[in-house]
């Protein structure tokens, strides 16, 4: 579903991303852990080119990023959830839901709508149709948001560091969501510092450290059984 | 000191005819500079980069040289390299617009840069075009935010525009001249423009405080 071949991202002079590859098949949730400013962010945000890689190759679904009419169309089949959220604050939830949806799929209003309510029930929030972002708590504007990019029907959801912005208290109804989500098959890459949530639904674990993946596997594996010091280490801190 | 009430009221009327001339001045070259300034703002932060030093041409242009200069350039110097007359009234819109154009640029610039950063994101991963992102999310949360600005602007456009008076167009201010020139009353009519103005930019002060009020930004994050 997605390849990366030798990816290099750099930052000025700081090289971020010190060649990369990685290949996410189709149904399979990745979780990327590593300290911050390992890269891992970076990593993810190269998926559906909102950083442009310096160097290397980034193709999904066999289309490779590079010109701009690839890009949409990437973008299109590629649903990203960001810390912040970053939902439209002058819009209603719904009409947060059906923008994108009617202006680049060209749906009828009505089927939008439709597509909207169903996604807010899924995400538990069919209440909250009509609530504008700012009458929302963290973890309602965070499911929002997952309901947003999923409007899109996307085949591959990116999640940077969803729960990061949260109160503890709302991390767990953000995280259900995701588990759903995952359970129902979507091709899912994240990037958590929730290591539980990791081990439990995670295919695969990455960790990144100083712009390279040091290690990956069987996230139980990896936690039980890192290979490498620097894992060990992180994993010590964090645990 | 004589203080002549009668020549006040008067006059009033044609001065009020002078005013009504001014507020359609105003009006159209508020319109003007709006439609340029959204578009040379957005161009101040395009990624092309010709398009870019265009329009920073144009803001540093319009906004170094004096309104008055800008007012000759365009009713006495542009017609000897045209060989045609330009109407006062187009001379007028035209010179006032353009200006404003460029300080409304900056308004609407530093407006769409105070937008947060993650809203282009977030459109631009929702597979919307820079346009599509530009025009559905960040210009009306800009347009809120700039209406503030947008308010001061068109109030120094309404002062300005008496500069209008230079070439005869017969605007409030040079209403008042021509009343002076027969009258001689000059305390009673300065006095008459200078409330006038005031009654003019009060009101637009006060809508504009509507305004802020009304669409009062929901954009608590």
């Amino acid at each position: 579903m997605i390849d990366i071949e030798n990816l290099r991202k750099s930052f000025g002079d700081v090289e971020v991303l010190k060649g990369i590859d990685l290949t996410i098949k189709e149904k399979e949730v990745v979780v990327i852990i590593g300290p911050s400013g390992s890269g891992k962010s970076t990593l993810l945000r190269c998926m559906n080119y909102l950083e442009e890689p310096t160097s290397g190759k980034v193709s999904v679904d066999g289309i490779v990023l590079d010109g701009e009419a690839n890009i949409n169309k990437v973008r299109e089949e590629v649903g990203m959830v960001f810390q912040r959220f970053n939902l439209f604050p002058h819009m209603t939830v719904l009409d947060n839901i059906m923008l994108a949806p009617i202006k680049v799929r060209h749906i009828t209003k009505a089927e939008a709508e439709d597509t909207a309510r169903k996604l807010l029930a899924r995400v538990g929030l069919a209440d909250k149709a009509d609530a504008y972002p700012s009458q929302l708590s963290g973890g309602q504007q965070q499911r929002v948001a997952i309901a947003r990019a999923l409007a899109m029907k996307p085949k591959v959801m990116l999640f940077d560091e969803p729960t990061s912005a949260l109160d503890p208290e709302m991390v767990g109804e953000v995280l259900d969501v995701m588990r759903k989500l995952a359970e129902e098959g979507m091709t899912m890459v994240i990037v958590t510092h929730e290591m539980g949530f990791a081990r439990e639904v995670g295919d695969r674990l990455l960790f990144v450290d100083d712009g390279r993946i040091i290690e990956q596997g069987d996230p139980k594996e990896v936690f039980e059984h890192p290979q490498e010091e620097r894992t060990r280490l992180f994993l010590s801190k964090v645990l | 000191m004589q203080f002549n009430f009668d020549l006040v009221v008067n006059s009033f009327p044609l001065l009020l005819v002078g005013a009504g001339v001014t507020i359609k001045i105003t009006a159209l070259s508020v319109a003007l500079g709006v439609v340029i300034g959204l578009f040379v703002g957005i161009a101040r932060i395009s990624r092309i980069k010709i398009l870019r030093v265009l329009a920073a041409i144009y803001v540093d242009f319009f906004r170094g040289t004096p309104l008055l200069v800008q007012i000759f350039l365009v009713y006495f110097a542009l017609p000897v390299i045209t060989g045609q007359r330009v109407d006062p009234f187009v001379a007028a819109i035209g010179s006032c617009g353009i200006n404003s154009g460029a300080y409304v640029a900056e308004i609407f610039r530093a407006g769409i840069q105070s937008i947060d950063k993650g809203q282009m994101e977030a459109g631009r991963s929702l597979g919307m075009t820079w346009v599509q992102t530009m025009r559905y999310i960040i210009v009306p949360q800009a347009f809120k935010r700039v209406i503030p600005p947008l308010g001061n602007e068109f109030i120094a456009l309404l002062k300005d525009s008496s500069l209008v008076s230079v070439i005869g167009f017969e605007e409030l201010t040079r209403r008042g001249q021509l009343i002076i020139a027969k009258t001689y009353g000059s305390l009673e009519i300065w006095i008459s423009v200078a409330v006038i103005y005031l009654a003019m930019t009060l009101t637009i002060s006060r809508f504009v405080a509507y305004l802020e009020r009304r669409y009062k930004t929901d954009d608590r994050h």
